[in-house]
């Protein structure tokens, strides 16, 4: 952005009449200041109408407000009966498949459980010496240590198999399917939501189809795993290929290259650098799988240890397992993105040239010296039971203690979660508020009230954020009062029509409306509400606390330090972890629910922030400076608006994150999309998952482009 | 702790008997029939461990090799149906899901008895709750408790934590048909039911739920059950829970001798909650455990093995 632009940005923050000069045109304006010949809005005021008139009509047609169960397509059973038919005739092949994957991975937890641990801590040390120095090496040691004092060693191997297997799996996929995709066009078409759909639908939702294909097995997790963690592999490829400049293939050419010696001694090498950033996102993908491949079994990894855990509610063991999975994505992340850094030529520990062959003769006889040895000394080949330790205790005591010592706050802060925002933006204010609750009846006075409090509100949100700001206050003073289970379906078809056509056109549109038909038609569209409302609550709470700490830390370098390390923790740490203190101190219900996701959903929304202010350009900064902004102005005036596109990214992960987590939420007895998922599988029922998976999927998407297309906007009306 | 007469009489016995006297000692001459590994179902709870490791640890002094394999309740019947396991041990037909029954049913998964655990389930609470509602366990007592039970959510009705959604409703049913003043909460997951019960007996405070026994929890606890008249439990079948083992219809094929040792089989209360409570409450390795217990009651499985080889 150019000095003039960020200038007419920070500008067009000025409200009034700074803002319609920015702008460059003085429409005329209509009531209230509305500029009633904008067409967008028109569009809102005529679905204003329409909204009340179904209101009105509910009361006379009860299945606007519910579907009738005649209407729901039996889809599930043609979908069951279709997975009965393909199972019976390609169930030898897939079988085929499994037998000749179980080789390699058994080969590898064979060798890890084989090599003694000092072996492995040489081995180790060794590739992060290369990866990324001294450093590293201390790190990858310390991390290995605790796993062996904790005696999570043989199921850390175990996940380091199935990560091992399943990352070269997956990377295969992902390469040939960017490089297909990045050929032709054609297969682009097809690869692009493909991909969108093995990212988004919940890993849970396949996991039948997966079993019946490819039999009990350590496979299953892997398949599974492979499936979620290619995506990243695949968006990199196509992307890195696109990034190689024109100029080098051509002189590929010029030197007489075949058209397929461009690709593989040109274009590839040339897109390295940005390959070694899918792996390294493939990798932290795959480990993120480890816990729900644990739910099939059949390997006794860490996450099986975990769910163990979980299942006894013992939260001290299952944090101490949960770190070490942490452990291994933090050793993993640093040792992938090292090489990959080494790759793009920023930094290269390792020896040059004889002495690098020389390094690694050194290793291998070291970790020679180590098996011998450990055959002779018992605790080097296992480490002995008696020197374990396992501080779970004090962890146990930590989460009583709060338990006991301070029953009435969390009492209170439950009561108030439920009852001023859960349980009103799920059954509405007009069910919820009771003289027990809010201290008052719900009388026709009481409504006036809040219709003008929601209109004052609105009044305000409009001098900020012009219409749109009044429009997102309404739509949420709407939802409070009636609850999100009590929307009518074609209101709420209407609102995310016309969002997703203002945001990002017809076609998003139209895509939205059949996603839509399909939950209500499939009879999932109950599930459907509540996944929204759970979700949407904790998107709303994820992105308030989050943009706060994130701008805290943007600003703040002692802060950002801290930060850092715990989104790295609520990153990789399962949030498995976290239910049990939450159920302890809440009981059972939509509030473990709630913070179970926002735990997860909140990372991304700090992480963008920090990122977006932290990175906006200088020239805007200093020239607010240069005309006396105080730093207050400057932060909220510049730095904000100007960051917004990059928040609004961040938004989108935190959807997507939040709906990742319904399944998890489900542990926890919420009656959402997740609960679907997790009964299909206990009753296997492949269509019921399928439907539950694919609606999940069907609103993570659209969410994702109607934000997408609105930053893009924000971006563009910002000159970035 | 043995009946020492019997256990003469079974050194006596057979050949058979003798030559497995020795732990892993040779194998026998019949057995095994196939040196493929046998492979056992590891489910999620400590006591399935249990019968599974001792069920195990027999087969392998028997000669057999065997294989334990983890899995989840969908993937250990479609394994168990497929013969990717060859037999999955104590399943509680009071959380099995529609899938188990089905296979059963169909003759896909073979239903070779009971455990033997003596089980019950019911409505517990624990045991300070007596002191504010005096009449419990009685029926009518609990019913005029509501109250004391109810919970922000819940007011003015009593909070009743059900099982799982996908383990059945049958308290709610019991709830609702018979318009108790009780709402019922789905806990989620067995740790939820768990980590409530542990909560509430930190904080003292009332709580009612749906259990069963023999459970670890219980061992550690003091709690009470409620009592349910009798025929809303006969009506809504919340009497006993029974554990049966289940077999890959091929295993009394390939490996006779194991089929029958597993159908012999028998784990009682008195087998397995203490060694529950040894790996639960005392840290100690399941396999271990169960090792241990065999080498001390070598007369107990020595009478399954009789029963096998005959």
């Amino acid at each position: 952005m150019t000095g003039p632009a960020a200038f007419r940005a920070w500008g067009r923050r000025q409200g009034g009449k700074a803002m319609a000069l920015a702008d460059h045109t003085l429409r005329p304006r209509g009531v209230l200041g509305l500029d009633l010949s904008d067409p967008t809005l028109q569009a809102w005021l005529m679905a204003a109408g329409v909204v009340a008139l179904v209101f009105i009509l509910a009361g006379f047609a009860p299945w606007l407000t519910k579907l009738p169960d005649t209407f729901v397509v039996p889809l599930n059973d043609w979908f069951n009966d279709a997975m009965t038919w393909f199972v019976g005739v390609a169930k030898p092949v897939f079988r085929a498949i499994s037998w000749a994957v179980e080789f390699p991975m058994s080969w590898l937890q064979g060798l890890l459980h084989w090599l003694p641990w000092p072996a492995v801590f040489i081995g180790v040390a060794a590739i992060a010496y290369r990866a990324g120095g001294r450093r590293l090496v201390l790190f990858s040691l310390a991390a290995m240590l605790y796993m062996l004092v904790t005696g999570y060693w043989a199921p850390s191997m175990n996940t380091l198999a199935l990560v091992g297997v399943s990352v070269p799996v997956s990377l295969a996929i992902g390469f040939f399917m960017g490089l297909l995709a990045f050929k032709s066009r054609a297969a682009e078409r097809i690869i692009q939501p493909t991909l969108d759909l093995m990212q988004t639908v919940p890993t849970f939702a396949y996991l039948i189809p997966i079993l019946l294909l490819f039999g009990l097995g350590p496979v299953v997790g892997l398949i599974a795993s492979a499936i979620y963690a290619a995506p990243p592999m695949v968006r990199n490829t196509i992307l890195g290929l696109q990034r190689v400049p024109p100029e080098i293939i051509e002189s590929g050419r010029m030197s007489g290259c075949t058209s397929r010696q461009v690709l593989w001694w040109v274009q590839v090498p040339s897109a390295v650098p940005t390959l070694m950033i899918g792996v390294n996102q493939t990798v932290m993908a795959a480990l993120s799988m480890v816990i729900i491949a644990a739910v099939i079994g059949s390997f006794a990894d860490i996450g099986w240890e975990l769910l163990n855990t979980l299942r006894k509610a013992e939260f001290g063991r299952s944090l101490l397992a949960g770190v070490c999975i942490v452990l291994i994505a933090m050793v993993l992340d640093r040792i992938s993105r090292g090489f990959a850094e080494r790759q793009a030529g920023v930094r290269d520990h390792g020896p040059k040239g004889i002495a690098r062959y020389r390094g690694a003769a050194l290793v291998l006889a070291a970790m020679a010296v180590a098996v011998v040895l450990a055959t002779f000394i018992e605790p080097l080949h296992e480490y002995p039971r008696a020197w374990e330790f396992v501080p779970k205790e004090p962890l146990d005591a930590i989460v009583s203690f709060v338990n006991t010592t301070f029953p009435a706050t969390l009492e209170w802060i439950k009561v108030k979660a439920l009852f001023f925002f859960l349980l009103p933006i799920q059954k509405g204010f007009v069910a919820i508020a009771k003289p027990t609750s809010w201290g008052f009846e719900v009388t026709p006075l009481v409504q006036v009230i809040y219709a003008v409090v929601v209109a004052g509100l609105a009044y305000g949100a409009s001098r900020i954020g012009g219409w749109k700001g009044a429009l997102a206050v309404i739509l949420f003073g709407g939802v409070y009062f009636i609850g999100m289970l009590n929307v009518p379906w074609p209101v709420f078809f209407l609102v995310v029509g016309l969002l997703a056509y203002q945001a990002a056109g017809r076609g998003i549109a139209l895509m939205a409306l059949a996603f839509m038909a399909f939950m209500l038609l499939s009879g999932v569209w109950h599930q459907t509400m509540v996944s929204i409302y759970l979700c949407g609550a904790a998107v709303i709470v994820s992105n308030l606390i989050g943009c706060a700490v994130g701008t805290w830390a943007a600003l703040d370098d002692r802060v950002s330090r801290v930060v850092g390390p715990i989104v790295d923790l609520l990153q990789t740490m399962p949030a498995f972890v976290y239910l049990i203190p939450v159920i302890m101190f809440f009981q059972v219900g939509d509030l473990p629910a709630l913070l179970a996701i926002i735990s997860y959903a909140i990372a991304p929304a700090i992480r963008y922030t920090e990122h977006g202010i932290r990175n906006v350009r200088p020239d805007a900064v200093e020239a607010a400076q240069a005309i006396g902004c105080t730093s207050r102005q400057i932060l909220f005036q510049v730095k904000l608006p100007l960051a917004v596109p990059e928040i609004m990214l961040g938004v989108n992960q935190v959807i997507m994150f939040a709906l990742a987590m319904l399944t998890v939420s489900a542990l926890v007895g919420t009656k959402e999309l997740g609960q679907e998922v997790y009964r299909a599988l206990t009753s296997a029922d492949p269509g019921r998952g399928a439907i539950a998976g694919l609606s999940m999927a069907f609103i993570a998407i659209v969410a994702d482009r109607i934000v997408q297309a609105w930053a893009a906007q924000r971006k563009k009306a910002l000159g970035l | 702790m043995f009946d020492l007469a019997r256990r003469a009489s079974l050194f006596a016995a057979t050949a058979f008997a003798l030559a497995l006297a020795a732990p892993q000692g040779p194998a026998l001459a019949d057995v095994p029939e196939s040196s493929d590994p046998i492979k056992l179902a590891v489910l999620e709870w400590t006591g399935q461990h249990i019968t599974t490791y001792i069920a195990g640890q027999v087969l392998e002094r028997m000669g057999y090799t065997v294989e334990y394999v983890t899995a989840g309740s969908f993937p250990s019947a479609n394994g168990t149906a497929d013969g990717d396991l060859s037999a999955t041990l104590e399943l509680w037909n009071n959380n099995l899901g529609d899938y188990w029954p089905q296979l059963l049913a169909e003759g896909k998964a073979e239903d070779i008895g009971d455990v033997g655990l003596d089980a019950r389930e019911g409505w517990i609470y624990p045991k300070y709750v007596e002191a504010s509602c005096p009449g419990l366990p009685a029926w009518d007592a609990f019913l005029g408790c509501a109250e004391l039970f109810a919970t922000p959510e819940t007011l003015p009705n009593g909070r009743f934590l059900e099982y799982p959604a996908d383990w059945g409703d049958r308290a709610t049913r019991l709830i609702v048909e018979n318009s108790l003043a009780f709402e019922s909460v789905p806990a989620g997951s067995e740790g939820a039911l768990i980590a409530e019960l542990k909560s509430a007996i930190e904080k003292q405070q009332p709580l009612v739920m749906m259990f069963w026994a023999p459970h670890w929890v219980l061992s550690t606890v003091e709690y009470g059950w409620v009592d349910i008249p009798a025929d809303l439990v006969e009506k809504y079948s919340m009497n006993k829970p029974h554990t049966i083992k289940t077999a890959w219809p091929g295993l009394k094929d390939k490996w006779p001798a194991a089929y029958k040792l597993l159908k012999a089989l028998k784990i009682t209360n008195e087998i397995q909650q203490p060694l529950m409570d040894l790996v639960d409450n005392q840290g100690q390795d399941v396999r271990e455990v169960t090792a241990k217990w065999l080498d001390e009651n070598e007369a107990v499985w020595r009478a399954w093995v009789d029963q096998a080889m005959m």
